[in-house]
């Protein structure tokens, strides 16, 4: 269990299969994520098989959101973290829409980027996001995220091609916000 | 063959396991491109059979680049190619250390780029650049690349962190014609 202050993150579990995939097949959850065909839930099944058989490492670090009160909302992982670089890229989703705009997403973000600093001893954590995602862009803003680059026309959804963002977070800034008096996460 | 000015695109072929084994090996050559070890012949000749095995598709865009005298220099490829998003990511290597900053990459980086837009449809184009390699950046802007950011200490090597540029070229207003 690694504790935030509204969430705590812990080892996905097969028992966790109905909640991904449900939210796999919402399309509100999925419009800014990369997918876009509907998920069986046997090919979910799969890929939550595949995700639980191995112990989490570096290379395999991948994370349930759960409330403090033990609901599980959402999943957060670190994919292709590259140990000579020490960088790693960030995906989140919060699949329970009831928990949207709450602070929770902030919270578990907040969370995962410690230990990624702290922990695994990054250097560099970045994420990708489409230009339309306000809510998500304010949150990664909060957490300290810098845009660094604009994909133009990267991602093509809703009839329209749209912009991708490069937002990152490099371990000397959040070292200097920790120390900055900012709430300790 | 596809055309360009100066150079030629073809499909790889076994025979050009000595070269792109010398080249891979090569630091100088490396130093630009995320290969970081150094590479057995068996792994690059397993390599090079599964690349010069498969035809050439648009998930399988992998060209040698020759001069138009018919000598392998180098070689280019589209990876991450994404059919919804039109897109594709872009790579190359001139590894005949004789033929840098004569224009070959330039111009096999355009060959490249017209072939995904005119012929494959791709709407856009992407490559990564070291900030320390101000020679390919000067060539992929003369191939009509243009700068969309910079991710700042994403790569390490030879001591030390290093920004990564972000470069793409869009089908409309493509000038990376000469």
């Amino acid at each position: 269990m690694i504790e935030g202050s509204l969430v705590r993150l812990r080892p996905i579990e097969m028992a966790d299969l109905d909640r991904y995939h449900a939210w796999i097949n919402d399309a509100e959850v999925t419009r800014f994520l990369n997918m876009r065909y509907g998920v069986s839930r046997a090919a979910e099944e799969a890929w939550l098989a595949g995700r639980t058989a191995q112990p989490l490492s570096y290379a395999n670090v991948g994370f349930a959101i759960d409330t403090k009160d033990g609901v599980h909302i959402g999943g957060i992982d670190f994919h292709h973290a590259l140990p000579e670089d020490r960088a790693a890229r960030l995906g989140i989703t919060i699949g329970d829409r009831t928990y949207w705009s709450r602070g929770y997403g902030t919270d578990a973000m907040r969370t995962f980027v410690r230990f990624g600093f702290a922990e695994m001893n990054l250097n560099r954590i970045d994420l990708t996001v489409d230009e339309r995602n306000a809510r998500a862009i304010a949150c990664y803003q909060r957490c300290g995220f810098v845009e660094e680059a604009r994909l133009r026309q990267d991602r093509y959804s809703d009839g329209a091609y749209h912009d991708t963002l490069i937002m990152a977070l490099l371990r000397d800034d959040w070292l200097a916000a920790q120390t900055a008096g900012q709430p300790p996460r | 063959m596809i055309q360009g000015a100066l150079v030629n695109l073809r499909p790889p072929e076994l025979d050009d396991l000595d070269r792109d084994t010398r080249w891979i090996n090569d630091r100088e050559v490396t130093r630009y491109l995320s290969a970081r070890y150094l590479v057995s012949r068996a792994a690059e000749e397993a390599w090079l059979r599964d690349h010069a095995g498969r035809p050439l598709s648009f998930s399988h865009a992998w060209f040698a680049i020759e001069t138009k005298d018919g000598r392998h220099i180098g070689n280019t490829d589209l990876f991450e190619i994404v059919p919804e998003d039109r897109k594709a990511n872009l790579g190359i290597l001139i590894g005949e250390k004789d033929c840098w900053s004569k224009g070959y990459g330039t111009d096999a980086v355009r060959t490249l780029v017209r072939f995904a837009f005119d012929e494959m449809n791709l709407n856009r184009v992407e490559l990564h650049v070291f900030a320390y390699n101000p020679r390919a950046v000067a060539a992929y802007r003369k191939a009509g690349f243009v700068e969309e950011g910079r991710m700042r200490a994403a790569h390490y090597a030879e001591g030390a962190h290093h920004d990564v540029i972000v470069m793409a070229a869009l089908r409309e207003g493509w000038r990376g014609a000469p």
